[in-house]
């Protein structure tokens, strides 16, 4: 009896034990940490402030070869790739060698970079827009903030849908029946939205380019005055300066020139635009810090840097333009912004090569102006003269009173007015735009000869009259001229791929 | 336990004799496993049934008739022996284990069971053959000893994982790897290092196991339900049986070199090669004649190993214990990588009553890992550096003091130019500076124990509660030089984290076993099973330090400009409910069905819980009256067929939302991944047909299995341009099936006086084939699609070199195309593609319309493997030779590849074969610098350098000789009961057609990326001599 009555009592401390402890392990109702969910991202209004904060953070650092790292799309690779597509900054390592020398392929990485980090930038800010009304409805944000925001975003929307452009597809000064990019509309933020998304197709370049005065126009309505760090009004009307000079739209130029003749101005210092944001000629940067930057293997001050001073120097200033008769001996720009080591010499624009945080300018009022000036010489006749008052504004601040200004106003005007902007934007990723559009209407015949790569050994290059040796040259007619589409856009769209460009 | 078990269930069985006497034999049963005595074996009359027990300290006594002959000595996992009686009264046996029956009592999850007994498919792998093998983590001895189990060391490195997969990769973008159970505790594999390889399982003294067991089918392993896809592996470690302490200690020492090394240019021939590249290209010439460097000596050694084990075991009849203590350190080939580590054991098991019984197992240990940077194309990488450097410039440069005399220019940018014009390319820094001075080193405390306790409630039903826990202190430090290498860029930089995991897992079962009607045995099991993990960590960082005094141990207050933090926080739960009912009649027929429910916190809503379920059913044949053979001892057919899961998926892989992500403009959330709130199990359908049997002394087992996997999670991919995050997004989108064949065979072949020979052989043949998927997948060298095996080589058909131009040739569709190495015209590129016409190789006049094009060009998986141990001994002496051998897959050599590259580097010695001149016939193009892309089509698999990946590996080669007792005791007067010393080779002799190091060698650990061997450190060989003695 005892030991039946024991039994039970253990049999009841072990069923009791088991039972209780069963109930008090919930170990399967988690949330991840780390991830705020879809339904809550855009419940207060702090929350959209991160969101479109997330949107810079894509801009600046996108995926190169499956992986977060060096400055793609704008946090320093579209200098980097802008200027090892033409010939005045020089590639003295195989970083940029497949780039440099026209060898990229449907493979290669660089150009896979560019392709998915920007429309990994354009679908976070799409997100973004599809969900601003409803924060406004739900009395989350003002419509006044709302639109701020929206006007932000399509101005980003613009900007690298432009890049893509100007990489992907044929100049629309060429032909704008062109095969365009495909242009992103709508957020992609559900399985339901995929197919939807796939359908879109490349288009053609004139479609493209209009959609981009679309959302420009309505981003200068939308975005109120600011500085460069973010996206502002000056920064939309100045980006559309620039793309009405890829269309050839000279008057539009001038319009959207104007609107800016006031409230930005060249500095009379040619370093201050790239010692921080905030001088008068800072239009829109993309800001990078210490704690978030390209890195090593991405930023400008390191790859683009003088190696006495610390930084990788991996790709130098072309002789080519250092050398060239249109660039004044006097010029302060040769020195107040450029290095040199007995190997060559290098921009100063980007310096800090320890955390790598200078800022990327994208939009300066130098360009506006420059784009001003051609617009002008363009037209000619009775703008020449305001074309040649435009290009001394930049060319004269950086040259000793005692060398005259330019005055000529005849068929050199258009020609100054380039070469200046090829040694104004030197190492800040302008040269390719520029051979993109002027080979598209036939003044340029696709990228001129470059200094061969890894040729350039010593500083003796620049600095005597040594022959420099050439190569590298592409002819517009080329199909090397546009990139590839990466072969992991065709092969990933399984229900309408898009096309490749010819040639590859 | 199992010794006072078998005595009872003997005597239970003893026979009586009763037969007229002429004649009394005493004498005792041994064995080298049991010394004091086999208790329990049987000693019976040849030819008749009389016989006997013998008692608990092995001796018996027996009459036997006067025209009696042989006596015959059997028991349970030895070999049955037979002795003459002849003239003797007193005979002693000492009796040989039979190895094929090894662990009689097999361990199940939540359990044992007879060996006899089992439905399913388990292989047990005795630690014995490996415990004495120098080796980082016991896993990568695991290879070739068991059929269906591959485990492949990637590569040289110590710390670095080896990849293990059971019949098989059978998931493709979650978890391959199978469960691992130490003890009964499921342990956690994460690598929770961020500097080095730092393989979880390294933590673990391979001295400390007693055994392992592979549970292979679904019915084996579908106890552990929604954790069992890709198999489990069990682990028990040693435990104390009764008896006075037994004390042994083991130690070995010896060297590690690599195997293998890169054949490089010379300094001169470089020279050569550098500048026809570069005139080839009308570009200037950059070398000049210097010396001649191998940068590769800087880099591999001959690094010392050693490693000693003390243990003490015993026990009383109510407690027994196990302790040990270990240290091993070792240094690899690769300078300066050494892995030490420091291990502790306590096992102890006592009974509170007849009852009650509590236990706990608990180990602790501190691994240590000195690493490198060995990233395949790291500037820094050990064997990309080494194998690019410049061999025409010297190493070192004493009067280069502010670079510790090595050779780097004085800016510090890179290695210093020698009589070159040029430095190397991409800037790469002395190696031999970054290996003396940058410090990747982890460190792990780990902590891995449990604690039990039974109750026997009625007669045949016990309870059972084990608590265990996993606790990983892991912690990173790395510190990179100011001067030179990865560090300059920072101004020296710093790195320190902790990153601790902690899980803990509790189990309770209930289990009834039951013998009804004589013939009819009952096992059942029912429990219920809670698991929480989390992982955390943070790190500080500092660069722009002030002076290098102050980085060499620690982060140290005041040193540095700028710091930096990171942190994250991760959980994941699991629960379950399950049973596993076991049925035997007479041991003929057999049956077992196993049900689960799991519960678990990745998934979302009523997806989170899932079920499954395996059954198995068992015919001894061999025990049938009809079954009638001499020859075939034993007989048993085996068939199961069970639906399991994979819980190894994405942490919370089906929610979406926002990450928070740092920006230039601040901090901000962004986009990170689409929910799947639909996001279902993964389920492998699993089936197993299977023999076990006994031909004479050989056994033979055998299993057909197939695996259909459905409902694959998969990270399926997206267009890019949709800018989907990760441009995939998770579904259960894909199916496969892996099926093949195991055969194991073992006997023993000779075993005649002095002399023995033991073979164990096994051979596996596996097939994968992917059923169906959204889209394929397709990574850098590899793409999986339906239809085909997963992740095959994918890429260009090379087509060889124009004899008549140099010109590289690659398919374009089922045409030829050449990539024209021509200077430019008139300032014109030559450099595109253009038509090849076989019939006038030189006419390079026709562009062509498109590039290369890529297709399949072999699969990755092995189709067959397997491994074969030869165990020998004459007298005192024992030997064993242990080959393996894997074949039917292809390997990607990325490093030969990179070593023809056509920059200012060192290439591989058979660039000396380029085309020179018209009409030669070679299979390396024109030199033309910077031409690689177009050249070799990098970013791409390329059959040029595709290559058959089949090898036989004579893996371990052991030499033993064990003191004879009788010398040792007149040496020692008893003081030392057992001594052995042996030699041991390990990895000696590689057969292989592949050109590589080695064709095991392994870039990636991903399924889907397999078979790519880039700048892997070469896998080493180990030589040691060792001892054991016991006390």
């Amino acid at each position: 009896m005892k030991k039946i009555l024991i039994k039970n009592i253990k049999m009841v401390l072990v069923g009791a034990a088991l039972i209780g402890f069963a109930s008090a392990c919930e170990v399967t109702d988690l949330v991840p940490a780390n991830l705020i969910p879809d339904s809550e991202a855009f419940s207060t209004a702090p929350r959209i402030e991160s969101a479109v904060l997330g949107v810079y953070e894509s801009a600046q650092r996108g995926f190169y070869n499956d992986v977060v790292q060096r400055g793609y799309p704008f946090g320093a690779a579209n200098v980097e790739q802008g200027d090892m597509r033409g010939e005045d900054m020089y590639n003295d390592q195989a970083f940029y060698e497949i780039t440099y020398n026209n060898s990229y392929s449907p493979n290669s990485a660089n150009n896979a970079g560019m392709w998915i980090s920007l429309y990994r930038m354009i679908n976070r800010l799409n997100i973004i827009l599809g969900n601003l009304d409803v924060a406004v409805t739900n009395g989350v944000l003002t419509a006044e903030d709302a639109n701020a925001y929206k006007g932000e975003m399509l101005f980003l929307r613009a900007l690298a849908h432009h890049e893509l452009l100007i990489h992907f597809a044929r100049p629309y000064s060429d032909d704008v029946s062109s095969m365009g990019i495909p242009y992103r509309t709508f957020g992609i933020d559900d399985v339901t939205k995929v197919p939807d998304a796939e359908a879109v197709s490349r288009g053609t370049v004139g479609e493209d380019y209009a959609q981009l005065l679309l959302d420009l126009d309505a981003a200068e309505g939308f975005l109120p005055e600011g500085g460069a760090g973010r996206a502002n009004k000056g920064a939309a009307i100045a980006l559309k300066s620039r793309i009405k000079l890829h269309m050839e739209d000279w008057a539009g130029v001038l319009t959207e020139y104007n609107k800016l003749a006031t409230k930005y101005a060249v500095t009379a210092n040619p370093v201050a635009p790239f010692r921080g944001i905030t001088s008068t000629d800072n239009i829109f940067s993309f800001i990078n810090s210490a704690t978030s930057n390209p890195g090593t293997n991405g930023a400008l001050p390191a790859m683009y840097g003088n190696p006495d001073l610390g930084a990788r120097g991996l790709v130098k200033i072309s002789p080519i333009i250092w050398r060239a008769d249109f660039w004044n001996a006097e010029d302060t720009r040769r020195t107040l912004l450029t290095t040199r080591s007995n190997l060559g010499i290098f921009t100063f624009k980007y310096t800090d090569a320890t955390t790598f945080s200078d800022p990327n300018p994208i939009l300066r009022f130098s360009e506006v102006v420059l784009n001003a000036a051609e617009a002008n010489a363009r037209l000619g006749g009775p703008n020449a003269a305001a074309a040649v008052t435009l290009l001394n504004s930049v060319r004269s601040r950086a040259l000793p009173a005692s060398v005259p200004a330019y005055t000529v106003a005849g068929a050199d005007l258009l020609t100054a007015i380039l070469n200046e902007r090829r040694i104004e934007f030197l190492a800040e990723g302008r040269r390719w735009p520029d051979i993109h559009r002027l080979s598209g209407e036939g003044l340029m015949n696709g990228i001129p000869l470059k200094a061969t790569s890894r040729s350039i050994t010593s500083i003796n290059f620049y600095t005597t009259s040594i022959a420099i040796p050439t190569d590298h040259s592409l002819a517009y007619s080329s199909n090397l001229f546009v990139w590839p589409i990466p072969l992991a856009e065709l092969q990933a769209n399984t229900t309408a791929p898009i096309e490749q460009n010819p040639g590859y | 336990m199992k010794k006072v078990l078998l005595t009872f269930a003997f005597a239970v069985l003893t026979l009586v004799s009763v037969l007229a006497q002429s004649k009394t034999i005493t004498g005792r049963v041994t064995s080298a496993e049991e010394p004091e005595g086999v208790p329990g074996a049987s000693v019976v009359v040849k030819g008749t049934t009389q016989g006997v027990i013998t008692d608990l300290d092995g001796s018996y006594s027996i009459d036997v008739p006067a025209d009696a002959s042989t006596l015959v000595f059997s028991f349970v996992g030895y070999l049955t022996k037979e002795m003459p009686i002849g003239s003797n009264s007193i005979i002693n046996v000492s009796m040989d284990v039979d190895v094929k029956t090894l662990n009689e009592v097999v361990v199940v999850g939540y359990g044992t069971q007879e060996r006899r007994e089992i439905t399913g498919s388990v292989t047990s792998i005795d630690s014995k053959a490996i415990e004495n093998l120098v080796t980082p983590s016991f896993e990568s001895q695991l290879a070739g000893r068991a059929p269906g189990v591959s485990i492949t060391t990637p590569s040289g490195i110590l710390g670095a994982a080896p990849i293990i997969r059971i019949r098989g990769v059978n998931s493709l973008t979650a978890g391959a790897g199978p469960l691992i159970v130490i003890d009964g505790v499921p342990v956690v594999s994460s690598d929770r290092s961020a500097v080095n390889d730092s393989n979880p399982l390294a933590n673990i003294n391979p001295a400390d196991i007693a055994s392992f067991e592979v549970l292979k089918d679904g019915s084996a392993s579908a106890i552990y339900g929604s954790r069992a896809a890709n198999g489990v592996i069990l682990i028990t470690t040693k435990r104390g049986a009764e008896g006075k302490a037994k004390v042994s200690y083991n130690t070995s020492m010896g060297i590690n070199t690599a195997v293998e090394t890169f054949a490089l240019l010379s300094g001169d021939e470089f020279v050569t090669i550098a500048n026809e590249k570069r005139t080839n290209a009308n570009q200037s010439p950059l070398a000049n004649p210097g010396v001649n460097t191998d940068w590769q000596d800087l880099v591999f050694r001959q690094g010392f190993v050693q490693q000693h084990n003390l243990s003490i075991s015993g026990g009383s009849a109510a407690t027994k214990y196990f302790f040990s203590l270990g240290f091993t350190d070792q240094e690899s080939a690769v300078r300066p990588n050494e892995l030490s580590r420091y291990s502790f054991r306590a096992n102890v098991d006592h009974s509170i009553s007849k009852a009650i019984r509590i236990g706990t197992s608990m180990s602790y240990s501190y691994t240590e890992i000195l690493g490198l940077n060995n990233g395949s194309n790291s500037l820094s990488g050990a064997i990309y550096n080494a194998t690019r450097a410049l061999p025409n410039v010297p190493i070192y440069d004493e009067a280069n003091t502010a670079f510790d005399g090595y050779n780097v220019t004085a800016n510090g940018a890179t290695t210093g130019f020698g009589a070159n014009l040029a430095g190397p390319d991409n800037n790469i820094p002395n190696i031999g500076f970054v290996i003396d001075n940058n410090i990747y080193r982890s460190r792990t405390h780990r902590i891995i124990g449990n604690a039990y306790g039974e109750v026997d409630i009625v007669t045949g039903l016990t309870a059972r509660s084990q608590i265990g826990i996993d606790l990983t202190l892991a912690d990173d430090f790395q510190s990179l030089d100011a001067r030179h290498g990865d560090g300059r860029s920072s101004n020296g930089s710093v790195y320190m984290a902790a990153n601790p995991a902690f899980l803990w897992n509790w189990q309770n079962t209930l289990n009834y076993q039951t013998v009804f009607a004589e013939d009819h045995s009952l096992n059942v099991t029912a429990g219920l099973e809670y698991q929480f993990a989390k992982y955390y960590g943070f790190s500080g960082s500092a660069t722009d330090i002030s002076d290098d005094y102050f980085r060499r141990n620690n982060l140290i207050t005041g040193s540095y400009n700028n710091q930096f933090s990171t942190g994250s926080y991760r959980e994941s739960g699991f629960d379950s409910y399950f049973g596993r009912f076991n049925y035997s009649f007479k041991g003929k027929y057999l049956a077992s069905f196993t049900l689960r429910n799991d519960g678990i916190s990745d998934l979302v809503g009523d997806n989170k819980r899932g079920t499954f379920f395996g059954g198995s059913v068992g015919w001894r044949v061999s025990d049938e009256a009809f079954f009638n053979s001499d020859l075939i001892s034993d007989f048993k057919l085996r068939a199961s067929y069970a639906e399991v899961g994979n819980t190894d998926i994405d942490s919370f892989a089906a929610f979406g939302g926002y990450a928070p992500v740092l920006g230039g403009a601040g901090a901000g959330i962004g986009y990170n991944r689409i929910a799947n709130t639909g996001l279902q199990w993964e389920t492998s359908k699993k089936l197993n047909l299977g023999l076990d049997m006994t031909i004479g002394k050989v056994t033979v087992s055998a299993d057909y299995f197939s695996n259909d996997v459905d409902g694959l999670i998969l990270a399926a991919p997206t267009a890019p341009s949709l800018g989907v995050p990760g441009n995939s997004i998770n579904q259960n989108i894909g199916a496969m099936t892996n099926s093949g064949f195991e055969l194991r065979v073992a006997s023993n072949v000779i075993n005649r006086g002095k002399f023995s020979w033991d073979t164990d052989f096994n051979i596996t043949f596996i097939k994968n084939e992917v059923t169906n998927l959204i889209s394929p997948i397709t990574s850098t060298y590899n793409r999986t699609q339906v239809g085909n095996s997963i992740g095959e080589l994918y890429g260009f058909r090379w087509a060889g070199v124009n004899p008549a131009n140099g010109n590289p040739l690659y398919y374009s569709g089922e045409d030829i195309v050449q990539y024209n190495l021509q200077q430019s015209i008139g300032g014109v590129s030559q450099l595109n593609y253009r038509v090849y016409d076989p019939a006038n190789p030189s006419d390079i006049s026709v562009r062509a319309t498109s590039g290369p094009t890529q297709e399949f060009l072999g699969r990755t998986l092995p189709k067959w493997q397997g491994g074969w141990s030869n165990s020998f001994s004459y007298g005192n002496f024992d030997a064993e030779i242990f080959t393996r051998f894997s074949g039917g897959n292809y390997i990607m050599n990325e490093s030969l590849r990179g070593l023809l590259g056509q920059g200012f580097s060192n290439n591989h010695a058979s660039i000396l074969n380029r085309w020179t001149e018209s009409g030669q016939v070679t299979d390396v193009p024109k030199l033309y610098s910077g031409q690689d892309q177009n050249m070799w089509q990098n970013s791409a698999s390329n059959s040029r350098f595709v290559e058959k990946g089949d090898f036989v590996k004579i893996q371990n080669i052991v030499l033993g000789y064990t003191i004879p007792a009788a010398a040792l005791e007149s040496a020692f007067s008893g003081a030392i009961s057992n001594a052995r010393f042996f030699a041991q080779v390990q990895n000696p002799f590689i057969f292989t057609k592949y050109t590589g190091l080695d064709p095991e060698a392994n870039s990636y650990s991903n399924q889907r990326q397999f078979g790519v061997d880039w700048n892997v450190a070469p896998i080493v060989r180990t030589y040691t001599l060792g001892l054991s003695v016991g006390f």
